[in-house]
């Protein structure tokens, strides 16, 4: 999954890495700094590796594997795992022997075993902070047994186990013996929520949903059955589609939630299993026998990380996590740089993807006035006409070391491809990526008018672009070049028959011909982008999306459909660290209304809509009048919010001394708390319940925090929260412990026997099962709050007319859960706030900034290139059967009514050919991948005599 | 435990057992900050006995259930391990909660042995829970001595000293050996021979046993601890080896 993501910034015109490398200081203002690095010598140098690993291969030296725990070697030279960017080695000089057979062998040149430490300066106007995160080492936990048994492994390690990369190449295996296990127990908050042990109070948020993953992961990868229990004090399953994971895992694939935690592990020296006693609800002691045991290790900020910042002024929280405000939640102590990730607060990937797009936002918005400086902008010169030209193809064969050469008989290979139909040139090079073979590919092109061109080496996946650069580079249109893997899919496989392997190498080759032979240069379509920003929603998120889109010159029109800014937020008081909402929102919206590139309308309704990305129209209802306004915009940003579920539970209506969260918010900000005797709560109203699968995330910690002002404001008022599972997560976990210090009691309930509501005259009673005591408890309270969950606001009109899609729980779909939270599956299209999900205040502003940073994207750029290869209706032919438009995951293709054929927009399409290949009567082609382009590579196939 | 439905709310009770250990521990103990995790009675050797455990007991003490609570002979089972508090995520000083529990319970109706055995130490100079005199002690020590030196020739030069002055250890011990199983106390100084190190035992405030301190009784477990300490600073002694 991170794959792509890597391979992208290493790629990027833009970004330039710089690896193996330490801030040492940083000097100057915001918006110019200069850092002064520390480049630690890596022996190899990554310009010249190509990532063949040759070196590796030969290096006598071994050295632990840290990346896989050390559960395997590597050799000192080594590449920490397969998909590093960049792909280069290097070596590990505390265990090189200094042999020198990897520079003997290294057909690259690029070992250097004289380099130095280097100090080296580079000048920036802002800087994003994120050093990441260290797992938990409980190796101080000696109850628990890690480092004295094999078997009882950190869930860091048990990842490295479980993956294909990994020491046991995927097969899950325990140390000791290398046996599959039977039976693993997960021990969660193992270096989290302990005051005691590690002073890491905080609660790491990621633990409880990795350990369930980790357990259908290992359930999958084991052949038979496997016990699977995670031993935890409350499941923390809050995020987006969280809890439905979560009763997945319980209800279908039969994973053990065990409320209790372990005292001790105990190892059968015989076995090498493990013992685990714990002492049920009830009190009942049990013991149970696993194969593993793994422990769910929390998150910390590595110690060099708590360095760096020192060096560079930035404060620390008591966990050494960067200090935030609620309302800044990027921002450091230190103007002009930012930060993201872990470093800010425990997160998730989904939360850590998001912040960092917010830090960029940031970052940007500082720079704004120089955007487009200091960037490299490739020239591409004019097109060559191919038109009416017989195909001249020139075949370019890799070694790629000895890679491929090595197996694979190249030069045999290479004279083959000359006797092939069309061929004209053919060459042959250590490795065909390489930054001179470039160069010398676009002169044969030019020197032998080459007007298709192949490489027979490693992946499309990962080279083609690069290779099409090239072809673009002289003038070739990209779309003549084709790939042959006689890598991957080959020398890799079939290392050990080289002469078939060779014959193989000539098949795949022929097939490139072939298909070659058949392409034809495609003109990628530009089309203009509108550079103005279209959020829908004005409370905290549309808010801060318009101005923080505003403050980087974009215009923007911001449609609200109340008579004023602010959203639900209007009706909160305080974050849980104080932040004081209502002055916020003040401050918020004069700032969006004084900002000159911000239009705010509001009373506005969104009543027509057409267009793609870059080039939306949208009609709008505006004021009292509804006058009607056309608007020309590039991308929408959708911040439609959420409200408080209106609770049909607990008498809720029956009595005025039944209130929600939200409700006792202003009775606490109002009269206060003075005159209440016993206040009850009760979590969980319209959440993780059979119409309401999902938990609402924020309602644990709403209850905490007016528990605490009620405490605070009369520490003799007694508060019982009645709840399934605390979910104070990240640093939250400080304030439930505040609340439990102050003297609220805290009582779980299960779902099958929910507490009974009373109303008894001036009082309520609620009558619940203690948890601990096992016994039925009677509370009468002067006061009964209910946590209610949270809601997507009604938004079924607008999303019809915009075509957005929602999910089965109405908040709007993101195009990918980890790696694109703000982007909606639509391009020029985002995302933020509660519309995509429940979330605190803080949460909402990063996403709101990374939609702003998402659609800048979008918006900084001319002109955008529509890729070639999209489908094509053959509207002659063509039943209009409505297949595709069945088939089509981005609901693209559209029966036009008017001319009453079916259409796919081009701008709309993403080239996936599904309907290309469901279309029973073949009426739609995919460019690039048309039927004839892909027949001719298996008539060329057989055509070699099987 | 309660019968029926525990009645909670209303208007706050004055003041609790829990409200009132807290004041006496540093921290209070931390006793309000339980996450009803459970560690602590997974890991009690007491968890089942009575059907209470650690855990139920605090929980109680928490919801104010003082009645119960005193009632309960749960927590005479404690046996001071310290197990709960040692991987307890909030470090709630239960065992604390216990001592000042049982301190609670008028001294008549705590455990009659144990609070025999106290008194029976508080009687004589010696501090033996088994009333053993200085005299049978110095006896029984030489007594044994004798025998191992002329038996174990290999240990014929082994000391067994009382009071020996400026000796680097003060050894006590617990008067059931020298009472019952006198055998037992001899390979203890075999080692302490062996290690070749100096140490003595007292002829008063020698004997080891914690009785007072089982049954809450604070004043004389204080008396206990000076006499012992005085013993300890009048033998010019650098250590005191606690044996029990």
């Amino acid at each position: 999954m991170i794959s792509p993501k890597l391979v992208e910034v290493g790629r990027h015109n833009n970004i330039e890495l710089i690896t193996n490398s330490e801030v040492k200081g940083v000097d100057g203002e915001p918006g110019n700094f200069t850092v002064t690095l520390q480049n630690n010598p890596r022996y190899i140098n990554p310009k010249k590796c190509t990532g063949c690993g040759d070196c590796a291969k030969r290096c006598p030296a071994s050295a632990v594997n840290i990346i896989n725990k050390g559960y395997n070697d590597r050799r000192a030279t080594y590449i920490e795992y397969a998909q590093a960017v960049p792909l280069a080695f290097a070596i590990d000089m505390d265990a090189c022997i200094g042999c020198g057979l990897c520079e003997n062998v290294c057909l690259a040149k690029a070992i250097s075993y004289s380099d130095k430490v280097k100090a080296t300066e580079v000048t920036v106007g802002s800087m994003i902070l994120a050093p990441g995160t260290k797992a938990y080492d409980p190796s101080q936990l000696d109850y628990l047994g890690y480092g004295k048994y094999p078997n009882v492994v950190t869930a860091d390690g048990f990842e490295r186990i479980l993956s294909a990369g990994g020491p046991y190449f995927g097969h899950v295996m325990r140390p000791l013996d290398r046996q599959e296990p039977k039976s693993i127990a997960w021990l969660q908050c193992v270096g989290s929520r302990d005051t005691n042990r590690c002073g890491n109070g905080y609660c790491s948020s990621v633990c409880c949903m990795y350990a369930t993953k980790e357990a259908m992961i290992a359930k999958e990868h084991i052949h038979g059955d496997l016990d699977c229990a995670i031993f935890n004090m409350d499941m923390r399953t809050f995020g987006k589609d969280y809890e439905k994971y979560f009763l997945r895992a319980r209800d279908k694939a039969g994973v053990r939630f065990v409320k209790a935690r372990v005292h001790t592990v105990t190892e059968n020296r015989e076995t090498g299993d493990l013992n685990v006693r714990y002492a049920t609800d009830s009190g009942e002691m049990k013991e149970e026998t696993f194969s593993m045991v793994v422990l769910s290790v929390g998150l910390t900020i590595p110690d060099t990380a708590v360095e760096l910042a020192k060096r560079l002024n930035i404060d620390l929280d008591r966990y050494n996590f960067s200090k935030s405000e609620p309302f800044a939640p990027v921002e450091t102590s230190r103007k002009g740089i930012y930060t993201c990730g872990v470093f800010q607060g425990p997160k998730d990937i989904p939360g850590s993807v998001t912040e960092a797009c917010a830090a960029a936002c940031l970052a940007g918005s500082e720079l704004s006035g120089s955007r487009g400086k200091d960037i490299e902008v490739v020239q591409i010169p004019k097109q060559i006409d191919v038109t009416g030209q017989d195909p001249r193809i020139g075949v370019f064969v890799c070694n790629c070391g000895i890679n491929i050469g090595g197996i694979v008989n190249v030069p045999a290979v290479q004279k083959y491809a000359e006797s092939l139909p069309y061929v004209v040139f053919t060459d042959s090079n250590l490795f065909t990526c390489s930054q001179d073979t470039q160069e010398k590919i676009k002169e044969k092109i030019i020197e032998h008018k080459l007007n298709r061109v192949i490489v027979a080496s490693c992946s499309p996946k990962t080279h083609e672009a690069m290779f099409m650069e090239t072809l673009e580079a002289c003038g070739l249109n990209r779309y003549l070049f084709e790939m042959a893997n006689i890598r991957n899919q080959n020398s890799w496989i079939h290392s050990k028959s080289p002469e078939l392997a060779t014959q193989k190498a000539k098949d795949l080759v022929r097939m490139a011909v072939g298909r070659a032979a058949t392409l034809y240069p495609m003109q990628e379509k530009r089309i203009p982008v509108n550079h103005r920003a279209m959020v829908i929603g004005g409370g905290i998120a549309g808010m801060n999306a318009a101005l923080n889109l505003g403050k980087q010159n974009f215009e923007v029109v911001l449609i609200e459909k109340e008579p004023e800014l602010g959203g639900f937020a209007r009706k909160l008081h305080h974050t849980i660290e104080g932040g004081d909402i209502q002055e916020y929102i003040r401050k918020l919206s004069a700032e969006v209304m004084a900002n000159d590139k911000v239009e705010v309308l509001l009373d506005t309704e969104v009543t027509g809509f057409g267009g793609y990305k870059g080039n939306f129209k949208t009609d709008v209802a505006v004021g009292k009048g509804r006058e009607t306004r056309n608007i020309e915009h590039g991308v929408i940003v959708v911040a439609t919010g959420a409200v408080e579920y209106k609770p049909k539970e607990y008498g809720y209506g029956e009595s005025d001394k039944i209130i929600t969260q939200v409700e006792l918010g202003d009775l606490l900000e109002g009269k206060g708390a003075k005159d209440l005797e016993t206040v009850v709560m009760i979590q969980c109203v319209g959440s993780r319940n059979e119409s309401m699968q999902e938990c609402s995330r924020i309602c644990c910690q709403n209850a905490v925090k007016n528990a605490l002002v009620i405490k605070k404001q009369n520490p003799d008022t007694q508060v019982f929260i009645l709840y399934r599972d605390i979910r104070t997560y990240g640093l939250m976990e400080d304030y439930y412990k505040e609340a439990r210090g102050l003297g609220v009691i805290f009582m779980r309930f299960n779902s099958d026997d929910p507490p009974e509501v009373k109303v008894e005259g001036d009082h309520i009673s609620v009558i619940t099962t203690d948890h601990v005591l096992q016994q039925k408890v009677e509370i009468l309270a002067d006061l009964l709050t209910l946590s209610a969950g949270m809601r997507p606001s009604d938004t079924k009109k607008l999303s019809g007319i915009m075509k957005l899609n929602s999910n089965q729980e109405g908040y709007y779909m993101e195009a990918h859960v980890k790696l694109r939270p703000v982007d909606m599956p639509g391009e020029g299209i985002f995302l933020c706030g509660t519309a995509h999900g429940p979330k605190l205040i803080t949460e909402t502003i990063s996403q709101a900034q990374a939609a702003a940073s998402r659609a800048v994207t979008f918006l900084a750029k001319p002109e955008i290139k529509l890729s070639a290869i999209t489908a094509k209706v053959d509207t002659q032919h063509c039943v209009k059967c409505l297949t595709c438009l069945r088939t089509c995951p981005f609901n693209v293709p559209a029966f036009n009514t008017e001319t009453k054929v079916i259409a796919i927009d081009e701008a709309m399409c993403h080239g996936c050919g599904a309907c290309a290949g469901a279309c029973p009567r073949q009426t739609i082609q995919l460019g690039f991948y048309n039927d004839e382009q892909i027949t001719c590579k298996i008539d060329a196939l057989l055509a070699g005599g099987m | 435990m309660a019968e029926g439905a525990i009645k909670l709310g209303g208007k706050k009770k004055k003041s609790t057992i829990m409200d009132m250990v807290k004041e006496i521990l540093p921290d209070g103990g931390n006793l309000n900050a339980c996450l009803t995790c459970g560690a602590c009675s997974s890991g009690c050797p007491a968890t089942g006995l009575e059907g209470m455990d650690a855990r139920k007991f605090l929980r109680m003490a928490a919801l104010g259930m003082d009645e119960e609570i005193m009632k309960s002979n749960w927590p005479w089972m404690c046996t001071m391990c310290q197990r709960c508090i040692y991987v307890c995520p909030m470090k709630i000083d239960i065992p604390q909660l216990i001592f000042n529990i049982r301190s609670r319970r008028p001294r008549d109706q705590r455990p009659k042995g144990i609070v025999a055995s106290c008194d029976m130490a508080m009687k004589g100079e010696t501090l033996s829970a088994m009333g053993t005199s200085v005299e049978d002690f110095q006896f029984v020590v030489e007594d044994v001595l004798g025998e191992y030196q002329e038996a174990q020739p290999e240990f014929a030069d082994m000391e067994a000293p009382i009071d020996k002055k400026g000796a680097e250890f003060f050894l006590n011990q617990n008067s059931r050996e020298p009472v019952t199983e006198p055998d037992e106390m001899v390979p203890l100084w075999k080692i302490l021979h062996t290690a070749g190190v100096s140490w003595t035992y007292g002829s008063k405030a020698w004997a080891a046993e914690n009785y007072c301190l089982f049954i809450a009784d604070t004043e004389n477990w204080k008396k206990m601890l000076h006499q012992q300490a005085d013993m300890v600073h009048e033998l010019g002694c650098k250590t005191y080896l606690n044996t029990e």
